[in-house]
């Protein structure tokens, strides 16, 4: 009988000693050091990347995108969708709980899409506004979603932060306090929320993906970027994130810490206001393109850490072509000028904001140089950001614009959410967001085309062409892309670090002992 | 001495009446807008008009002012534009915050400060007056911003003796209490200096001498409390400015204070934010400042408050 119950022990000491090995050691409190104030705990209202990054480890969509941007299951485990395009039936996962207990299911879907093409109007509203038309539920964990007109894009809206599934008893508990009262199904489960300092997360038990690893998410706020260095220098954070250029190589020698790197959805570009003389020529725009040397200021200004864009679409967003754009060329720049009037140049206003951006200001300046040896004299001036976006923003008679830096990034992280408000007539601002006011007939209608494609063979064919229309017409100077640099301690494990410049936690997360 | 007090409190009516006009009205004429700022890059215009109206924002002016007049009047300070929290549950945590720092910075500023000035005066132009006076001169010259990350570098990074920023213990706020107390204490202990040196001239203190008193008596007693009226002055005037806030330090530091509520809240436009909290500098300012003309009295017997 002993002798039996030994080699029982013995082999399930064998049976388990793999897993235990390859097992993440549960446990361990992460303090999370984040470069601003989050805003708003309510997915459909947040509006600042902290917000959106803390969302996400409280709040589960019915798809997710993975770490590449492709589209996964979330918490619907699949979907169909209608030959016409018209509807989506989405089944839903089972077993789901609220962090208050109630329950997943069509309802709680329901709930969440007409609160957003409701008269509450969240800031986000504008993801499902549009397309949407009414919600269906079939039974307790299927539902139909029926659209306005076909939508290529649905999927990335759902998957969007702002798409996080709120719990509905909550929701009616709080209403709009549901920002600061934040219930979702996540792996993690919101404590407190001490402004100006701190949020801090705990794991939730309950998580129907598995009980997460982490104990404890403690994220702050720590707006100065030498500040968060020193933190996690000093032990005092072992997440850190938007790490400035210069402070990389430092870094990269400490034995304690490791750095991710990944190219974001984020283009940065100087805008052209094309509805003011010279820039309604398109030559004259092309020019501007020419003369600025992109390679060098990637290298110089970015030490390498951003990549050279030959357009407004950065490679990782869904929809993107590889497109030939504007070498380095001044000789050519001058010959455009020429061609359209201006031998010898003209005087220009450039615009730029200083520190929305790595290293925004800077690159003006360098923009300015580059201008000025193919005869285009700036002077360059700065504004504080909302009023910045002030003067960007006014309509076309009054707005003083000429050349503006800017950047843009699609959070649902494809190429519509680019192309579409930043370039057709009807988004002009102050309604929409073309702060160039560039208007071209057939641009529009490519957007339109693609946006209502039902398929992918013609959906990429229209995309295809509205880029190159897009770089041909050059309502923009297309710079580059930005990369975002995190750092973390060598212990914690399975950090997502995603394009679409969030960086946050799961369930997998862990901190090796 | 009570009606001094009570006149005095009543002045804060009109202190207060303009200081929210004058901060009201510059709010608003510089441009911006907080519900395109909350809005972002990726504005929705039905959003944006929706967020104006839930604030009263598509208002006149005029009756936006006076609508936030009558509801400080019954203590309602608003709800924050950009995260929806009560303004003064937000005024209440970051002043408390706020004072905590300044009393631990103007305790270290104090203490240094006095004791390198009476040292300095009564050994002029010693190696301990001509040190201090230079430390003096650093303390007053140096950007915060700078001394805060080199103390964090040093104490932080390379001894680890305290956390590097955040809000937590009394370890936390040792470094920022340091930080911001450094040109305070280089102010006060040239005050002190100048003061002391003034009054340990005066025929009282050779008289006390003359009558067989103790040095340290004479220094302390005699001397130094007639030096202190310019040195309460001053005293006073650094406690004010740490209390309306210390926005360097706490950016450094990352602390919840007063200083990061109000200058955040200009940046974003979250304008119930940076009017409560105008009121509520302005409140501490005009309090510290009448508690420091109490304090002439206590020390100054000739000093009455009729």
């Amino acid at each position: 009988m002993k002798r039996y119950f030994f080699v029982l022990s013995l082999i399930s000491f064998l049976l388990f000693l793999p897993t235990y090995g390859l097992a993440k050691i549960p446990g361990g409190t992460v303090t999370y050091a984040a470069g601003a104030d989050p805003d708003r705990l309510d997915p459909a209202n947040a509006e600042s990347n902290p917000s959106e990054a803390v969302n996400r480890m409280m709040y589960e969509n019915l798809a997710k995108f993975d770490e590449k941007l492709n589209i996964v299951p979330g918490l619907a485990t699949k979907w169909e969708q209608s030959k016409d395009g018209m509807t989506w039936t989405f089944f839903l996962r089972k077993g789901v709980k609220f962090h208050d207990g109630a329950p997943f299911n069509s309802e709680a879907v329901k709930v969440f899409i007409e609160r957003m093409i409701g008269p509450e109007k969240p800031s986000r509203a504008g993801l499902y506004v549009p397309f949407v038309n009414l919600v269906e539920i079939v039974d307790d964990y299927t539902i139909k979603i029926h659209l306005k007109t076909p939508f290529a894009f649905f999927l990335n809206n759902l998957a969007h932060s702002a798409s996080g599934i709120i719990s509905p008893t909550a929701l009616k508990t709080h209403g709009k306090d549901i920002a600061r009262k934040p219930v979702g199904t996540g792996p993690f489960k919101f404590v407190e929320w001490i402004h100006g300092d701190h949020i801090t997360l705990v794991r939730n038990d309950d998580y129907w993906g598995g009980k997460p690893n982490l104990d404890k998410i403690i994220v702050k706020t720590v707006k100065e970027d030498s500040a968060r260095v020193m933190m996690l220098q000093s032990g005092d954070a072992q997440l850190i994130v938007r790490i400035p250029p210069e402070d990389v190589p430092r870094l990269e020698k400490d034995a304690k810490i490791k750095l991710d790197s990944t190219e974001t959805l984020r283009v940065l570009y100087i805008g052209i206001n094309c509805f003011k003389k010279p820039f309604t020529d398109a030559r004259v725009r092309q020019a501007l393109n020419y003369a600025v040397d992109k390679e060098a200021i990637v290298k110089n200004i970015y030490q390498g850490r951003a990549l050279v864009t030959s357009g407004i679409v950065a490679p990782l967003t869904t929809g993107y072509f590889p497109i030939q754009g504007y070498p380095y060329d001044p000789e050519k720049a001058k010959k455009l000028l020429a061609e359209a009037g201006y031998p010898n140049g003209f005087k220009a206003k450039l615009w730029s904001p200083q520190g929305r951006y790595p290293k925004d200001f800077e690159m003006a300046q360098v923009v300015q140089q580059q201008l000025k040896k193919v005869g285009i004299d700036c002077t360059l001036d700065t504004m504080e950001w909302a009023a910045y976006l002030a003067a960007t923003r006014k309509g076309s008679e009054e707005n003083e614009s000429e050349l503006f830096l800017l950047g843009w990034a699609p959070s649902t992280a494809e190429a519509r959410w680019i192309l579409y408000p930043l370039f057709t007539t009807e988004q002009w601002v102050p309604k929409g967001n073309n702060r160039s006011f560039f208007s071209n007939k057939e641009f529009d209608e490519l957007v339109t085309k693609f946006t209502r494609a039902t398929n992918k063979a013609e959906m990429d064919k229209y995309l295809k062409a509205a880029q190159e229309l897009l770089i041909k017409e050059a309502p923009s100077i297309f710079i580059l892309v930005t990369k975002e640099t995190i750092g973390m301690s060598k212990n914690l494990h399975g950090v997502i670090n995603s394009p679409l410049e969030l960086t946050y936690f799961d369930h997998q997360t862990y901190l090796e002992k | 001495m009570g009606r001094y007090i009570f006149k005095r409190t009543l002045m804060l009516l009109p202190v207060l009446l303009g200081v929210s006009l004058v901060s009201f009205s510059l709010l608003h004429m510089v441009p911006g807008d907080p519900a395109e700022l909350l809005a972002g890059e990726e504005a929705n215009p039905e959003f944006i008009r929706a967020l104006r109206k839930e604030y009263g924002l598509d208002q006149p002016l005029y009756i936006q002012y006076f609508h936030f007049i009558s509801h400080v009047v019954r203590g309602d300070f608003g709800i924050s534009i950009r995260n929806r929290e009560p303004v003064i549950k937000l005024l209440k945590e970051r002043f408390l915050f706020t004072l905590q720092l300044s009393f631990l910075s103007i305790l270290i500023a104090g203490s240094i400060g006095l004791v390198a000035g009476v040292i300095s005066a009564t050994k002029q132009y010693s190696l301990f007056d001509n040190f201090s006076m230079v430390g003096a001169l650093f303390g007053v010259s140096m950007p915060i911003f700078w001394f805060g990350l080199l103390l964090m570098l040093v104490f932080s990074v390379q001894l680890r003796w305290f956390p590097a920023g955040g809000k937590g213990t009394i370890l936390h706020l040792i470094l920022p209490a340091i930080a911001l107390g450094a040109a305070s204490s280089a102010v006060i202990a040239r005050m002190t200096r100048a003061s002391m040196l003034e009054v340990i001239r005066q025929d009282y203190i050779r008289t006390a001498r003359a009558n067989g008193l103790r040095e340290f008596i004479v220094i302390y007693k005699h001397a130094l409390k007639n030096a202190m009226i310019p040195v309460i002055t001053v005293f006073g005037l650094e406690f004010g400015y740490m209390l309306g806030g210390a926005v360097l330090t706490e950016t450094v530091f990352s602390l919840p204070g007063v200083g990061r509520l109000m200058v955040e809240g200009i940046f974003q436009r979250d304008y119930p934010i940076v009017q409560g909290s105008m009121l509520l500098v302005a409140t501490t300012f005009v309090v510290v400042n009448l508690l420091t003309d109490i304090a002439y009295a206590f020390f100054d017997p000739k000093i009455r408050y009729e």
